[in-house]
């Protein structure tokens, strides 16, 4: 009897191990991986991400993955490394005077991975059932002023405009939502926003297998228009932490690193360093920097907010913090962005003239006081950051520190992120930490956003005395039509804020790039989510 | 003992909805709105038109208190609702990644039970000598260090410098043993010294005395005895500990890629995936519950003297 009951245990045992090798022997490498050495000469790239890609749908948004709905799907036209607009889809295009109406002459030669062919009624049809959805979309201006989608011919597509609306062929190079699905991919109902059939596109690159939390395969597409990608595969590893996946990249489970965000900024450091890889940083992609409040306590003083242009010392903080990895900021947007290669005088890191403006302003240091004062006030303003952000609080760490040389004295105030968002909608801060949107949004985006109240930006500039006029030159440069008069009116608004110092650049964000030297080919796009699989080569 | 199984069985319909409601308050808490996270993962600015599309959409916008009873309704016909994120029914997703967990945790169990028996033993028979002293740092060492330290350590050793195993990922059965020794590790440390307590406790009683002068060998008496009665504290923190491994898995997963539900389940806090979080922690009630009720019935096969209800 006895025994009997130790006998459960040991049955318990038995069965739990044997459920151990039952899953075990569930083999769930990617079947190419394996047998690539051994019997075909196939190339395999070897990549990894955070999450699954999603079902790919080309007119969603979360769980797609960016990155992987720009493998299988393209657009009208594409977004260049410096900003310019190229062709892709549609080989021409024109504009009427009145900047309404914008007609697509669309490749010929293009086909879908199904080897359905890709023309004016099919792209309609996707124009179409994105716009009946519109108010998901509604945060793209675009979405909002298209009127009309017509097919003139098998191959022309016309959209006609409510308003000229100069942005949209950079908003037609969005990844998504207005990329075109193949007539097999539309669920039976014809509504893509509650699901897609299958990820048929005319990208390189075709969604092949998927085994979710752990891998995603895209195979090439063999009815590519473009240049063939030079390798068969690609296998994407699902891996959520940054440390786990530097190691498995050192070990050769990961061929490329490739994007913002993936590492750690000490592992890249580490990766460059070693001279054992090849490291590379893109251009840049958008910019972290602080609104200084124009309408607030001592920042309203335009001297002040000049001093603390000269008085911090970003080249240090950026080798500090950042190792190198980012550019120096000068700018609000960098000048490879369209409009805004202005030549705008940088604010250099100059403690004396950062002294002289602020002794200028009266705002004096006392025998033995450490910060400046006027009429018995202390210079002294807040900075609000998201306190889960690393960075934003060594930026506070650092900034604290050198303004306090210039005789400013700055509160760091850290707060949880909802409070954070906050302040930025009701202006309460003197400083405080923000990011734009990056290629290809910028700089019109975020231009437009800076007549929105519930801005950090416009609460930032309403103490400017001409914010009137830079919202009313906001408004007619996004309708403007004419190239010329365009650039001249984002002189006016660049140029303006920055003279008016309601800005503080700190560093352009970019991508960074990381492999072995087996890899080829490995270039940067214009903006953050297109990576250059099809160039590369092993 | 049929009758005590069912009462414990009915005590879970209490526990589940105390349990179901205290999560929902405690979620909505929380100050971020869960479509704004939503707006931010798909690189959406979040204007107000934008989250009030949004919150229509997961539907958030009705009182909390009918969003509850509606909740309750669907549970009981095993809708669990969509998640926000991935927009697949929660608990198709929850069972899809639960395999991997439970794989990897049960290896954690037997791993945890192969050492730290032996190191129990030995420990207690050399009591104070060097292999009791060995034992009792890696018992301080094992509890200390935290498990995703111990994950990056041991992958940095074994996978980088020796080349023996796989980084992370799941497959064969290589890749099992760094995460399931990691998972393992505290609770080794743990059970060992436990065990080691209780058998040197149950050294002193007067049956071991007893047993000896009958001149009964040391071995035999150990194991015929004095393991009998030392391992029945052990198999209730042993209950628990299975409980707190599925849950503790979380980390684990994160760090070697481990497709199962811990790294599942801290994609969706981060996220605000409510739907989520509230199956996951009723799955994980219902899993604790019934690993108590495993423990109380284990007993009473190995203990007769404590046996419930008296029915042998």
């Amino acid at each position: 009897m006895r025994k009997a009951k130790w006998h459960v245990l040991f049955i318990c045992l038995a069965v739990s191990a044997s459920i151990l090798l039952a899953g075990c022997g569930s083999n769930n490498q990617p079947v190419a991986q394996e047998q690539g050495e051994a019997t075909t000469q196939e190339k395999i790239l070897t990549i990894s991400w955070g999450q699954d890609m999603g079902e790919l749908n080309p007119h969603m948004y979360s769980p797609n993955q960016m990155f992987a709905q720009d493998m299988v799907y393209e657009s009208l036209v594409r977004y260049g490394e410096d900003g310019e607009i190229q062709p892709k889809l549609a080989e021409d295009w024109e504009i009427s005077p009145d900047g309404k109406e914008y007609t697509f002459k669309l490749r010929k030669d293009v086909k879908f991975s199904d080897g359905s062919s890709f023309n004016a009624a099919i792209a309609k049809k996707n124009f179409d059932v994105v716009l009946s959805n519109a108010e998901r979309h509604n945060w793209l201006e675009l979405i909002n002023q298209i009127e009309a989608t017509e097919v003139v011919e098998e191959y022309t597509l016309k959209l006609v405009f409510k308003n000229p609306y100069y942005p949209a062929l950079q908003e037609l190079a969005l990844i998504r939502p207005l990329r075109f699905l193949g007539e097999a991919g539309f669920p039976d109902n014809g509504n893509t926003a509650e699901g897609i059939k299958q990820a048929i596109g005319t990208g390189p690159w075709v969604f092949s297998e998927e085994v979710k939390g752990e891998y995603a395969v895209f195979t090439k597409n063999e009815h590519y228009w473009g240049a063939e990608p030079k390798v068969d595969k690609i296998v994407i590893k699902i891996i959520p932490d940054a440390e786990t996946r530097a190691m498995a990249f050192e070990k050769k489970e990961i061929d490329l690193i490739y994007g913002s965000g993936l590492i750690s900024l000490d592992s890249f450091k580490q990766f460059r360093d070693s001279g054992k890889y090849k490291t590379d940083i893109s251009n840049p992609l958008a910019t972290r920097f602080l609104a200084i409040n124009s309408n607030k306590g001592a920042t309203k003083e335009l001297e002040v907010r000049r001093a603390i242009q000269h008085a911090f010392d970003k080249q240090t903080f950026i080798d500090a913090v950042f190792y190198g990895t980012e550019k120096k900021a000068d700018t609000l947007f960098a000048s490879n962005f369209p409009y805004c290669d202005l030549g705008l005088e940088a604010y250099d890191y100059n403690l004396e003239k950062a002294s002289l403006l602020l002794e200028e302003a009266g705002w004096k240091k006392g025998e033995g006081k450490e910060f400046r004062e006027k009429n018995g006030q202390l210079l002294e303003m807040e900075f609000n950051f998201d306190s889960d952000d690393a960075i934003q609080k060594s930026i506070g760490e650092v900034l604290q520190g050198d303004l306090k040389k210039a005789g400013i004295k700055l509160n760091l105030v850290g707060e949880e992120t909802a409070s954070y968002a906050q302040r930025q909608k009701d202006g309460n801060f003197n400083l405080i930490y923000e990011s734009n949107w990056g290629a290809p949004y910028d700089p019109h985006s975020f231009v437009s956003s800076m007549r929105t109240p519930a801005h950090a930006d416009y609460q930032a500039q309403i103490g400017l005395p001409m914010k009137s006029e830079i919202d009313a030159k906001i408004t007619e440069v996004l309708l403007s039509t004419n190239e010329e008069e365009r650039q001249e009116l984002y002189a006016y608004i660049l140029e303006t804020l920055h003279e008016q110092a309601v800005y503080l650049p700190i560093s352009y964000r970019s991508n960074i790039a990381v492999h072995h030297d087996y890899v080829s080919g490995v270039v940067f796009f214009g903006t953050q989510y297109e990576m250059p699989l099809a160039n590369i080569d092993l | 003992m049929r009758k005590f199984i069912f009462k414990r069985l009915i005590s879970l319909v209490p526990i589940l909805l105390g349990i179901s409601i205290i999560t929902f308050a405690l979620l909505q808490l929380v100050p971020v709105d869960p479509a704004e996270v939503y707006l931010r993962l798909s690189q959406i600015p979040p204007t107000e038109e934008a989250i009030a599309v949004t919150r229509a959409e997961l539907g958030l916008n009705d009182p909390l208190h009918q969003q509850y009873i509606q909740w309750v309704k669907n549970v009981f016909s095993l809708d669990f609702g969509k998640s926000f994120v991935t927009r697949n029914p929660v608990l198709e997703e929850l069972l899809y990644y639960f395999p991997a967990t439970i794989q990897l945790t049960l290896t954690s169990l037997v791993l945890v039970i192969i050492i730290s028996i032996p190191m129990a033993i030995l420990s207690a028979l050399y009591k104070d000598t060097i292999v009791d002293n060995i034992g009792r740092c890696f018992a301080f060492l094992g509890a200390s260090m935290p498990s995703f330290w111990v994950g990056l350590l041991l992958m940095y050793v074994f996978s980088l410098k020796f080349d023996l195993l796989p980084v992370a990922g799941r497959g064969s059965i290589k890749h099992l043993i760094l995460p399931s020794f990691t998972l393992a590790l505290g609770s080794v440390a743990t059970y060992t010294r436990l065990l080691r307590t209780t058998l040197l406790e149950n050294f002193k009683e007067n049956y071991v005395l007893y047993g000896r002068t009958r001149g009964l060998k040391e071995g035999f008496i150990l194991l015929r005895h004095v393991f009998k009665n030392a391992i029945l504290p052990v198999i209730t923190a042993f209950g628990m500990s299975m409980g707190y491994m599925l849950a503790g898995s979380v980390i684990v997963e994160n760090v070697f890629a481990w497709p199962g539900v811990g790294r599942y389940i801290i994609s969706a806090i981060f996220n605000r995936d409510y739907p989520v979080i509230q199956c996951y922690v009723l799955i994980m009630a219902v899993i604790f519950v019934l690993l108590n009720l495993l423990v109380d019935i284990l007993y009473g096969i190995l203990d007769p003297r404590i046996r419930i209800g008296g029915d042998e």
